[in-house]
């Protein structure tokens, strides 16, 4: 918990980003509450600054949506500061649609290769879409690792990049009937990149289940709940495992059902997190049997762990960005989240629809109004 | 289409080169004498003409088989596996090599529809057992890219020569001589890393 704290955005210059002509912020040290109804651009807000961070948008969006109605291109640009050292660094993103061309750049210079820009800032976003990670489809789940995993987690990245890449030149070979020597001549990097996938995935929920357990507790108010990683591959859920072993087996069980299918049968591409219920009816899947609140409940609690996770790997708290997440829980849960959150000693910006919302830093936020990609102090 | 439209055309299917590239290098040849530019045109039909690939190695020559293949101090019992002609000249230059070469002509990639067939791998199988003066070669080397495709080609090509008894090596990866570790990318170092050996 005592983990410096996060870098601060102290200036966001948005141009032609969604709904935003012109937009040039300054925010105090520990953030802001920008309030508005719906459709005012709040979650563009949000999806601006963690667009600094990952260099996509949030919300699954291509970068062609991203630029305003009519518009050529979009730029971001955000200065962030550490208060520990008052060292600034500055991150830009613009992306233009024509050429569909993005230039990212880290205090002024464009680093070689896109990856090494990420994660830059150290952020979270909790958003009403999050439910989709617990309740979704098993794609969801894997798209959370895989950022969390991509910007904490050394060699991940990497990894991921030839995995998909080796999986796309294998899977077109199988589709091709392609003879087994050629195939197998693309198993071996298959193997080798999906086998650091899968022990950083099962590393990561073995370290984190505790912590998992204990946030859907505090915010539930009710019995905790278990994360599971769960693998394409049975016996790989150990972070111990020989990944590489039984993957390289259960591709070669696999052999003839992949000809026959054309497709890889096996590897992390088809692995899941499993979210369980306990007390009660323990160990059935919050998926198909939790309420909306318990649902809702797990993923605000995996994204404390994430911001867990960042803590530890960068040695300092999160920036969070909180994307009107107390509408869709209940009094308890929302009261319960917001004590939660003081414990996280980050910069906080946050949406909300409506000022009887705001009770984050005990709703010591200055306030900022926002109407049509507008935003301004609020009287 | 008139003249400096197809001429445009032409040059802009060069890599590299946009279609304003393409332009400004149209408008420059006009303005160059005529002599100049017919220069340049008699070099591009003569380069067509006279350079193919070689028969026995895939490598660019004028004359077939190439100067290395014919070269009587190189090396017949090592053939040193490249993707491109220019990968050779990139090998020779270290001066450190006394074999002969093999161009595969590409790497492959399902993707694209590049498969053994599209590759020179045929030639490589005669070279190394078959007729013709083959089963002399102790050693190939595979020096394809150090990327997923070429990877995935050296050991296709791995598997494939097993049987007949050679022995295969692949190039070493890891540090850039005389770079600073601090400033190569973590890949490489986790590669050079693994790829330690005693002093």
């Amino acid at each position: 918990m005592n983990a410096p704290p996060s870098l601060v955005c102290r200036e966001l210059r948005l141009r032609q980003f969604r709904n935003f002509a012109e937009l040039d912020l300054l925010f105090p040290r520990p953030g802001a509450a920008v309030i508005g109804p719906n459709g005012s651009g709040k979650t563009n807000l949000i999806e601006a600054l963690y667009y600094l961070e990952i260099f996509r948008s949030f919300r699954g969006a291509a970068d062609d949506q991203l630029v305003r109605f009519e518009g050529e291109a979009f730029h971001i640009r955000g200065r962030f500061e550490d208060p520990a050292t008052g060292r600034e660094v500055e991150v830009t993103a613009a992306y233009e649609k024509r050429r569909r061309k993005k230039v990212v750049t880290v205090d002024g210079a464009e680093p070689e290769r896109l990856g090494d820009a990420l994660g830059r800032i150290g952020v979270v976003v909790f958003s009403p879409s999050d439910v989709a990670i617990v309740a979704g489809a098993p794609g969801e789940r894997r798209r959370f690792l895989d950022i969390v995993l991509s910007l904490n987690a050394r060699g991940y990245l990497g990894a991921l990049q030839r995995y998909r890449h080796t999986l796309r030149q294998r899977n077109a070979l199988l589709r091709a009937g392609a003879p087994a020597a050629q195939i197998d001549a693309w198993t071996a990097s298959l193997v080798d990149s999906g086998a650091v996938i899968m022990a950083e995935r099962a590393r990561w929920v073995a370290e984190h289940r505790a912590a998992f357990a204990s946030r859907y507790e505090r915010i539930g108010g009710e019995v905790a709940a278990r994360l599971d990683y769960r693998p394409s591959v049975s016996g790989t859920e150990s972070p111990e495992s020989d990944f590489a072993g039984a993957l390289q087996a259960e591709l070669d069980r696999l052999a003839g059902r992949e000809r026959e299918r054309g497709l890889t049968l096996a590897g992390p591409h088809r692995d899941d997190l499993g979210f369980l219920r306990g007390g009660e009816e323990e160990g059935r899947d919050l998926r198909d049997f939790g309420s909306g609140g318990q649902q809702r409940t797990a993923a605000v609690s995996l994204r404390l762990v994430e911001a867990e996770t960042i803590r530890a790997a960068r040695g300092r708290a999160p920036l969070i960005l909180l994307d009107d997440i107390f509408a869709e829980l209940d009094p308890g849960r929302s009261r319960r989240l917001l004590e939660l959150l003081e414990e996280e000693p980050g910069q906080a910006i946050l949406t909300a629809p409506k000022a009887s919302d705001l009770e984050v830093r005990h709703g010591a936020l200055p306030r900022w109004r926002i109407a049509s990609g507008q935003i301004v102090a609020a009287a | 289409m008139g003249a400096i439209d197809d001429l445009t055309t032409e040059l802009a299917r060069l890599p590299g080169i946009g279609r304003k590239t393409a332009l400004r290098l149209t408008y420059f040849l006009l303005k160059r004498t005529p002599e100049e530019s017919r220069r340049l045109a008699r070099a591009i039909e003569t380069v067509v003409e006279r350079v193919r690939e070689c028969s026995r190695c895939g490598n660019l020559t004028e004359s077939d088989p190439c100067g290395l293949c014919q070269d009587q101090r190189r090396d017949p019992r090592i053939i040193c596996v490249v993707e491109d002609p220019a990968d050779i000249g990139a090998i020779e230059r270290t001066g450190e090599y006394r074999g002969q070469y093999h161009v595969l002509g590409g790497h492959l990639s399902p993707l694209d529809g590049v498969g053994p067939d599209e590759l020179n791998i045929d030639a490589l199988l005669r070279r190394l057992g078959g007729s013709g003066g083959g089963g002399q070669v102790d050693e190939l080397i595979i020096a394809t890219n150090p990327s997923v495709e070429g990877e995935a080609t050296a050991l296709y090509l791995q598997k494939l020569v097993r049987p007949q008894g050679v022995r295969v090596t692949r190039l070493a990866r890891g540090l850039p001589v005389g770079g600073d570790l601090e400033y190569a990318d973590g890949v490489t170092i986790a590669e050079a890393l693994s790829g330690r050996r005693e002093l």
